[in-house]
């Protein structure tokens, strides 16, 4: 399944180094929403070793709405990408999403496993939510 | 490039296009020639399992296991090669002898500093005893002074330098005062031994532990030091080759050191020892001391000097190790951006939440050198935290 802003984002990527793509990644960073301060806590966090990230939802009429913050910018940047991708969408759609952007843009290392704190744990919450949410509607 | 780095080929490579600057020593070293080679050449000829077999490559596996322990032995000045146990490495070798002092744990204290690995709380408290701290003040430097010894203290269990910090701590200080009160000393020697001369007769400790991959040896070995005065104590782990006699009613047990190396050890691993101690003697200890000390000095100055930096712990002496932070910016951030400069640096808490804690941080930035370090890595460094600076301004 292809998808115009994951295709938009492949775009704005396609072809820097990684100081620019770093660069890109720290301004997605900056104009990210940050989490008012009453909701970062313990439930609301992905724990790991690395950075903290909080992540909370919300469903407006029958849409999704990540809200995600990092104490780290790249992280930040990153997640920032994936809120546009899953934002605004029907619980089964974020569902069936393969985010494959993150493979495309050259941030896969990121989803390691050793990276504690890496995407893999933040989408599985976010499908996770997704699937809850899911199960609600039928 | 240094003579000292040309023996280590992994050294000479480039990552995303850009010289390696292996900063994370303390997390592992790298491996010279001469301990690779050992390694290959002793499964190419030498290899058997030890201590069994009545054949001939049994009998050269034997000896040159016992050969590593003897260098092991003499390398840290033990009064008798039966007081060198080879184990899995600093945590193997701490949990063995939290096992093994067990009883005498449950329900009483370990006295531990502020600094240490985790490696070195965690299994006293599985063992059942509480642990308590040595105080310190905010360059992280011991206050020996203010030692709580009470009758409930069992053990005392130092970091003989701080993985995060580098600080040295004052460790003969501490067994004198030990010695005072018939406590034990255990002495993690896992971020000295491969920085400083060390003796454990003139330390006086009673167990002293460290591991292979952290010295230029292998992962997966490691060493645990029990003076003689503790040969009789039960061992941790049961299984072949550390018993005399079994029966299903009772079993007797080897002497030291094969009373406390049950099953078959990492006998290549333990071979690479003593090739990494060959390698650090054929430098000298006291000459890697002296150059490992001007880098680290040269790092700490440079690292200072620079407004954005903050850098942890002060004390005395100090090697290995330097943890900062750069104002305003994270220190996965900061790691990430040294990576893609070719500078390979540690971020996180580094197994020490307690010292964490005592900071006020959630994590640091550590550069960590070894023998192969030069200024020229530091500069480096301090290239990259620049650019850090820039991205992120």
């Amino acid at each position: 399944m292809n998808d115009a802003i994951q295709d938009e984002i492949i775009k704005e990527f396609d072809g820097l180094e990684w100081f620019d793509k770093y660069g890109l990644l720290i301004s997605f960073a900056k104009e990210l929403e940050p989490m008012d301060e009453e909701f970062k806590t313990e439930d609301n966090s992905i724990s790991g070793c690395q950075s903290k990230v909080w992540i909370r939802s919300y469903n407006k009429d029958g849409k999704l709405i990540f809200d995600l913050d990092s104490d780290a910018m790249i992280t930040k940047g990153i997640i920032a990408l994936v809120a546009k991708v899953v934002n605004n969408r029907a619980p089964q759609e974020i569902l069936n999403a393969d985010l494959y952007f993150i493979d495309k843009i050259g941030l896969k290392s990121n989803l390691s496993p050793a990276r504690s704190n890496g995407l893999e744990s933040i989408i599985s919450r976010i499908k996770e939510v997704a699937e809850k949410e899911a199960s609600q509607i039928n | 490039m240094t003579d000292f780095a040309k023996d280590f080929p992994i050294l000479a490579q480039k990552v995303y296009g850009k010289r390696l600057v292996y900063l994370d020593n303390a997390a592992t070293t790298q491996k010279p020639d001469s301990v690779i080679d050992t390694i290959s050449e002793f499964y190419r000829t030498d290899y058997s399992n030890i201590h069994r077999g009545v054949h001939y490559l049994s009998e050269v596996s034997s000896e040159r296991y016992e050969e590593a322990r003897k260098k092991v032995s003499d390398f840290i000045g033990a009064r008798n090669p039966s007081e060198v146990t080879f184990t899995s490495g600093t945590t193997g070798s701490i949990n063995q002898v939290a096992r093994s002092l067990g009883s005498s744990l449950r329900g009483n204290e370990v006295l531990v500093t502020g600094v240490e690995h985790h490696s070195n709380i965690v299994p006293w408290q599985l063992a059942g005893a509480k642990v308590k701290a040595i105080p310190m003040d905010d360059d992280c430097n011991l206050l020996i002074d203010s030692m709580e010894i009470t009758n409930k203290t069992k053990l005392i269990a130092i970091a003989h330098v701080s993985n995060v910090l580098g600080s040295v701590n004052e460790i003969k200080e501490i067994t004198e005062i030990a010695k005072d009160h018939d406590i034990p000393v255990l002495v993690d020697a896992a971020q000295s031994i491969q920085h400083l001369p060390l003796d454990v007769k003139d330390i006086d400790c009673d167990f002293l532990a460290f591991s292979g991959h952290k010295m230029y040896a292998s992962t997966g070995v490691g060493v645990l030091y029990t003076s003689d005065r503790f040969s009789d104590i039960m061992p941790a782990i049961g299984g072949g080759g550390m018993v005399d006699k079994v029966s299903l009613e009772k079993t007797t047990y080897l002497d030291p050191p094969l009373r406390f190396e049950a099953g078959t050890p990492d006998i290549a691993g333990a071979i690479s020892i003593g090739a990494a101690i060959d390698h650090m003697q054929k430098i000298g200890m006291d000459k890697i001391k002296k150059h490992e000390h001007d880098v680290h000095s040269y790092a700490r100055d440079k690292l200072l000097e620079m407004d954005i930096v903050t850098v942890y712990g002060n004390t005395n002496e100090m090697c290995g190790a330097v943890s900062f932070n750069l104002d305003n910016i994270h220190h996965y951030d900061t790691g990430l951006i040294l990576d893609k400069m070719g500078v390979a640096v540690r971020t996180g808490h580094h197994c020490a939440q307690p010292l964490m804690r005592f900071l006020g941080v959630e994590g640091t930035v550590r550069a960590s050198f070894a023998l192969y370090n030069t200024k020229e890595d530091v500069d480096m460094l301090v290239e990259g935290i620049n650019k850090v600076e820039m991205m992120y301004k």
